[in-house]
């Protein structure tokens, strides 16, 4: 196996009996956008403060190009950085702000002229070199912060959920910006949020981040369509969780025999389970149909609608199965039976055998 | 706003008149003193008889006035100086240190400002007898540096509370080594407290007549001292010159303080 370019390997740490990272282990490509998400206090920033040399970690290694980074202290790590909170020098202009990485490297007066002018421009900020930070928006500060991180060149771009104290609008503008940026750099980066959409919209792989572990790496199609845990499953897209027991397993697939005896079969398995173990299925709801007739045996559930909320490209249903549990179709616009629904009606919901997910609890 | 003073109705009135009160009470004696230093009566009659430079030019040819001015200057200089550099450094440890009794070390800092200066003048005096320092320059700048380091030790710690210390991170992870943080961005993202800090110490000194009094020798005095020691063998327009010099030596570094503090919200 070829030296990964980026390697986190088993980071731990722990403050007193607290564990915050417990056993991180990933390895990053060059160029990657890798996106590590999760809700607060799941390891993500954690993981992000000790590659950045704020914190050490109380376990592990992080091993950029084959060499450890640990001992190296944080202003000689090379690494680029763009903080949650405006970290622009309030004292110095745009310019200045940007040249700063450079000046404290002893470069050329002209290099650096260069170097700045061709950085303000990967962000659109050509022009603004005399603007003083406090006179410059939340989105342009944040520009600035990034033109700053990349001036160095340096080989990893960090970036701690750099558009969150943003508005939405301006949010998905400056994602964009961070997109073409990582297209036009290769600059290899690892982005932390807690925001799926932003993390969906942004990232080669996405680590998802629970509990101080990584629960599962991926692309966003990978985690979409495939989630192997419970957390992951909740965490990605809209989801819902039926709970029953487990029945018939064999291999990777199994059954789940729910409270009144119905049945589901031939389900994907995740984690270790044999029959009768509590277990939950989970389906998404833009992935199951609703139709008048029952589908394939073991891929469908008879339901009685409850309520629809029309949401412009869909209609949301929402629907009680036979012994009372609570799932949600999404009916997009045009679909045969939208708008001709009514509460109480006695529908069925089916799937095709991939798109739902059986989770082993315990 | 709802309750905005322009709602207030009648009581916007009775406000305003108040507050003229006040500004007449606290400024008159000083407007008054102005006059008389412009005045030509030697007794100190007001309304001022006729209007003359007279006591100012006594007063500049008075090497004894110039004398005291200048040991003031100097000592407010020296006191500014070592109050800034003292409560930058104990501003870092309180603000940016993490160790056990902060809050107490901060608590002993400040105690300077509530304790009456007059006890603060007799401890002084009795310890300088001792070292010998009563009377000498080095005496008068510890004495008012004593009361000075507290207002520097509040403006500077409130600038450097208000500096986030994510943008010393960011300096650093731009490869700045820490010392080149504090000294390139943590340095000039405080310096209005560090002025305002130079002001107000400078300011706490050149008017400060208590532990001056009890500092001073016949050789060495500040001019408040002067002021009061000329005011207990006779009352001549000269002293009224000295004051209007003082005021506004005091009243120009306050102006100079506003417009820093207003150049920082800009």
């Amino acid at each position: 196996m070829t030296t990964p370019f980026l390697h986190i390997h088993g980071i731990r740490k722990t403050y007193g009996p607290v564990v915050a990272a417990d056993h991180v282990e990933l390895a990053i490509s060059e160029g990657e956008f890798m996106t590590f998400l999760g809700p607060s206090g799941s390891g993500k920033s954690t993981t992000l403060y000790i590659m950045a040399g704020f914190q050490d970690p109380t376990a592990g290694d992080i091993k950029l190009r084959g060499s450890s980074i640990l001992s190296t202290p944080s202003h000689k790590r090379n690494i680029g950085m763009v903080f949650q909170r405006y970290t622009l020098f309030p004292h110095l202009s745009v310019g200045e702000n940007v040249a700063f990485p450079l000046r404290v490297r002893r470069m050329g007066q002209s290099e650096i002229a260069g170097k700045v002018k061709r950085a303000l421009a990967l962000v659109r900020l050509e022009g603004f070199e005399n603007r003083m930070p406090a006179k410059m928006s939340g989105g342009q500060q944040q520009r600035v912060a990034l033109a700053r991180a990349l001036v160095y060149d340096p080989p990893v771009l960090l970036m701690d959920e750099p558009l969150s104290a943003l508005d939405k609008k301006l949010r998905e503008e400056i994602q964009f910006e961070i997109r073409r940026i990582h297209q036009e750099t290769g600059v290899t980066i690892l982005y932390v949020t807690h925001d799926q959409e932003e993390a969906l919209r942004l990232s080669d792989r996405i680590a998802i981040f629970n509990n101080g572990k990584i629960e599962q790496v991926g692309t966003g199609p990978e985690l979409y369509a495939n989630p192997t845990t419970h957390f992951v499953a909740d965490f990605i897209g809209d989801s819902t969780f039926l709970a029953g027991q487990l029945s018939g397993v064999s291999g990777a697939r199994a059954g789940v025999r729910f409270a009144d005896g119905t049945e589901v079969a031939e389900v994907p398995l995740h984690g270790r389970g044999s029959s009768g173990q509590p277990a939950e299925l989970m389906l998404r709801p833009e992935r199951i149909d609703l139709a008048i007739e029952a589908g394939v045996p073991g891929s469908s559930l008879p339901v009685t609608v409850e309520d629809m909320t029309f949401l412009g490209n869909n209609t949301t249903v929402a629907a009680r199965t036979s012994w009372g549990g609570a799932l949600s179709v999404r009916l997009n616009f045009g679909h045969p039976l939208s708008g001709r629904i009514a509460r109480g009606d006695k529908l069925h919901v089916r799937w095709s055998p991939d798109a739902a997910h059986a989770f082993v609890r315990g | 706003m709802l309750l905005d003073f322009n709602k207030l109705g009648v009581w916007k009135w009775v406000l305003t008149g108040i507050c003229t009160l006040m500004a007449l009470f606290l400024m008159l004696p000083i407007l008054f003193i102005v006059a008389l230093s412009f005045g030509s009566s030697r007794w100190l009659i007001f309304p001022p008889p006729g209007w003359t430079l007279k006591w100012y030019a006594e007063l500049f040819a008075d090497p004894r006035w110039v004398g005291a001015a200048l040991t003031s200057a100097k000592i407010g200089v020296i006191v500014m100086v070592l109050s800034v550099v003292l409560g930058l450094m104990a501003s870092l440890a309180l603000v940016r240190g993490k160790f056990p009794g902060r809050a107490v070390l901060r608590a002993f800092f400040l105690t300077p400002m509530v304790l009456p200066v007059v006890i603060v003048a007799v401890a002084l005096y009795a310890a300088f007898l001792r070292l010998g320092l009563n009377g000498t320059l080095p005496g008068f700048v510890i004495a008012h540096l004593i009361v000075a380091l507290p207002f520097a030790i509040i403006t500077i710690s409130g600038a450097l509370e208000a500096f986030d210390p994510a943008i010393e991170d960011a300096a650093i992870l731009c490869g700045a080594s820490p010392w080149e943080a504090r000294l390139r961005v943590t340095l000039p993202g405080i310096s209005h407290g560090m002025f305002s800090a130079a002001i107000f110490s400078f300011l706490i000194s050149w008017d400060e007549v208590v532990l001056a009094i009890f500092m001073a020798s016949p050789s060495l005095q500040t001019l408040p001292v002067k002021v009061w020691t000329t005011l207990r063998q006779d009352l001549t327009p000269v002293i009224a010159a000295a004051s209007t010099l003082l005021v506004a030596l005091t009243v120009l570094l306050m102006i100079a303080a506003s417009l820093i503090r207003k150049g920082k919200s800009e």
